[in-house]
């Protein structure tokens, strides 16, 4: 490929002519310099718009944004018929969580691989680490990026049908007022399913610098665990099967959201078995995402 | 040797302002750094006071090049010793060191589906620019590497040297008060080895930003730098000004076919003082201390007088390639003795 030239260092002013272009210098910056937090920052914005296929080429884009669509609009379509016919059916908070969870975790397989498997494969770690933010810096900053982005997803259309739910009362501000509780509830458990699902989503991505080989394990990983763990509890009985539930994502998130709306529609599931206390799904959920994140920060610790 | 121009803030017309950087601080200070990794040494006690300069980091490969460039922008923790860069401690300081310095790495490392001025961009923003000038800085950098008009196509169409001067950029985009170059040549055909060495240069002459230029070839470095630090298994061999080290100031070395003692009686007689080479390799040398340009008549008539050929006369200089396998050879025999 032809090499662009470099700019000449001497154009005399008085040589040029009408129109040329002549050579403007090196100028010194000398305005801010905002540091390591907005260097933080700024990483934890460009990798959420890395991972969304924003600045990339429109086919990088098709899948979070139809991954987006397909979690958002039928809680808007609900809400505008709803509008429309009040008599319709809208699903509730736990149908509408159970039917985005997997949404959910193929968004996670999505986005965590392009937060960490691309620096590595392109090697474009020490440039990073050259900068004015620490290893540290790095993950928590893809951390932040991937939970921020599944949130967006997790929480704004279980939101959205919430607020439309009140809207659509005969008294919106009344109605807004009483259901305050439930807002906290599904925020709660969206802010949640992004947490886990984010840093399982890093944590596998931290592995390998191969996109595909971390998207295979995000999803097979989940088949497989949520297969094992409906497998056993199908085929043995008593009472040591509730603890499957820690094996199973989509149980564990089920047993969650039926402690915060309880609806006995699954009593003869594992989650009816399971039935532990909120505090212990939320502990246990804690727990896993912080070991995922001291699993990340091992792989990116130095070396030396 | 043309000390460092110091850092200026910019001329209303764009140009730099160089002034003479005598008695500016030390740009890097070392006190006993080490660097271990189990039972290799990759760095053994290294003591340095380098100024503000085009710097040459001089040392075959495996000779601790990357591990001080490493250790001085603070990505690996010294074993032992302490350092300062740019007046930034090495060991506390890193974040706030590595504002002022830029570091462009030799492994091949872009990301394939983003444009120039984006990733550059974003590098700024990492370090610490806002938003709105980091998008200016890159465009104005790639401009002064040469890729005004590539900068919005993505990298992965990018030839080696262009994806060099990427790197480049990257490096200087912050403004950084030094910049460690590490191998920057490599891969380049000679086209682009010769454009780099330009860009590189102009980065110390006209922006004024100090180098540490890392490289294994000696001529790259003699060409560009004023001052050189050469290691050697991860020993420091020296470290001075280039213009110094080569210097053997008035002195000739003759070569001729015929009767080198009476050669050697009649420069002597012209008030000369000559010796006999002392390698094996230069036996028949006639080395000559002089003050004065007649000397090159005095061996003129020395060879008409006897009737002797003249097979070569050359400056008496050490080139950096004999500084370097003169002083590593010292440096290793020295430890041979030693060990």
């Amino acid at each position: 490929m032809q090499q662009p030239p470099v700019p000449s260092l001497s154009l005399a002013a008085a040589d040029a002519r009408y129109g040329e272009v002549f050579d403007r210098g090196y100028a010194h910056y000398d305005g801010k310099r905002l540091g390591r937090r907005h260097a933080w920052w700024a990483l934890t914005v460009y990798s959420m718009k890395r991972a969304m296929g924003i600045r990339k080429s429109w086919t990088a884009k098709i899948i979070p944004f139809l991954l987006y669509l397909a979690a958002i609009i039928p809680a808007i379509v609900m809400i505008g018929l709803v509008a429309l016919v009040p008599r319709a059916e809208i699903a509730s908070y736990p149908q509408y969580f159970e039917a985005i969870f997997l949404i959910a975790w193929i968004f996670a397989a999505t986005v965590a691989p392009e937060m960490l498997c691309v620096d590595r494969r392109e090697h474009t770690l020490p440039f990073y680490f050259a900068r004015s933010i620490t290893r540290f810096d790095y993950v928590f900053a893809k951390l932040a990026a991937t939970i921020l982005l599944m949130a967006t997803l997790t929480v704004l259309p279980v939101v959205i049908l919430w607020l439309g739910r009140q809207l659509v009362a005969d008294s919106p501000g009344q109605a807004m007022r009483t259901h305050l509780d439930d807002l906290g509830k599904v925020v709660l458990i969206g802010v949640m399913l992004a947490l886990v699902a984010g840093v399982a989503g890093l944590a596998v991505s931290s592995i390998t610098p191969r996109k595909a080989v971390a998207v295979a394990i995000i999803v097979i990983g989940y088949l497989m665990l949520t297969s094992i763990a409906h497998a056993a509890f199908a085929a043995s009985d008593g009472n040591w099967r509730r603890y499957l539930i820690f094996m199973s994502p989509i149980d564990l998130f089920l047993g969650l959201i039926e402690g915060l709306f309880p609806s006995r529609e699954l009593d003869q599931h594992l989650v009816g078995l399971a039935n532990f206390p909120i505090e212990v799904y939320l502990l246990y959920m804690i727990a896993l995402a912080v070991i995922g994140v001291l699993f990340i920060r091992w792989r990116y610790a130095p070396n030396d | 040797m043309t000390m460092a121009p110091a850092r200026t803030s910019a001329q209303p017309n764009g140009q730099v302002a160089r002034t003479p950087a005598d008695g500016a601080p030390p740009i890097i200070e070392t006190r006993g750094l080490r660097k271990a990794y189990g039972g290799v040494v990759a760095l053994d006690g290294l003591d340095l006071i380098v100024p503000r300069a085009s710097v040459g980091l001089l040392g075959a490969n495996g000779a601790g090049k990357t591990t001080l460039i490493r250790t001085l922008l603070g990505l690996s923790k010294p074993t032992k010793g302490t350092g300062r860069v740019v007046g930034y401690d090495i060991l506390t300081q890193g974040t706030q060191l590595r504002q002022h310095v830029g570091y462009m790495p030799e492994a091949e490392g872009l990301p394939s589906g983003t444009t120039a001025a984006d990733f550059v961009g974003h590098m700024a923003e990492m370090s610490g620019l806002p938003a709105r000038a980091a998008r200016q800085r890159a465009a104005d950098v790639l401009y002064q590497v040469g890729l005004a008009e590539e900068r919005y196509r993505l990298i992965k169409g990018f030839s080696t040297g262009m994806r060099q001067r990427v790197k480049l950029a990257t490096a200087i985009v912050h403004d950084p008060d030094l910049v460690f170059l590490d191998e920057p040549t490599a891969g380049l055909d000679p086209q682009g080895r010769e454009e780099m060495l330009e860009l590189v240069e102009r980065i110390y002459r006209t922006m004024g930003i100090a180098v540490v230029f890392s490289s294994h070839i000696l001529e790259d470095i003699e060409r560009i730098c004023d001052y050189v630090v050469i290691l050697d298994n991860g020993r420091l061999v020296t470290s001075q000004p280039l213009a110094g080290i080569g210097d053997v100031q008035g002195t000739l070395v003759v070569q001729i076919e015929g009767d080198l003692a009476a050669f050697s009686s009649l420069l002597v007689e012209r008030g000369y003082q000559v010796e006999r080479g002392k390698d094996d390799m230069a036996l028949n040398d006639l080395i000559v201390h002089f003050t004065d340009d007649e000397v090159y008549d005095a061996i003129r008539d020395a060879a008409v007088r006897l009737n002797a050929s003249l097979r070569s006369l050359r400056s008496g200089s050490r080139t950096l390639e004999d500084i370097y396998l003169g002083d590593v050879g010292a440096m290793r025999e020295a430890q041979d003795v030693v060990s």
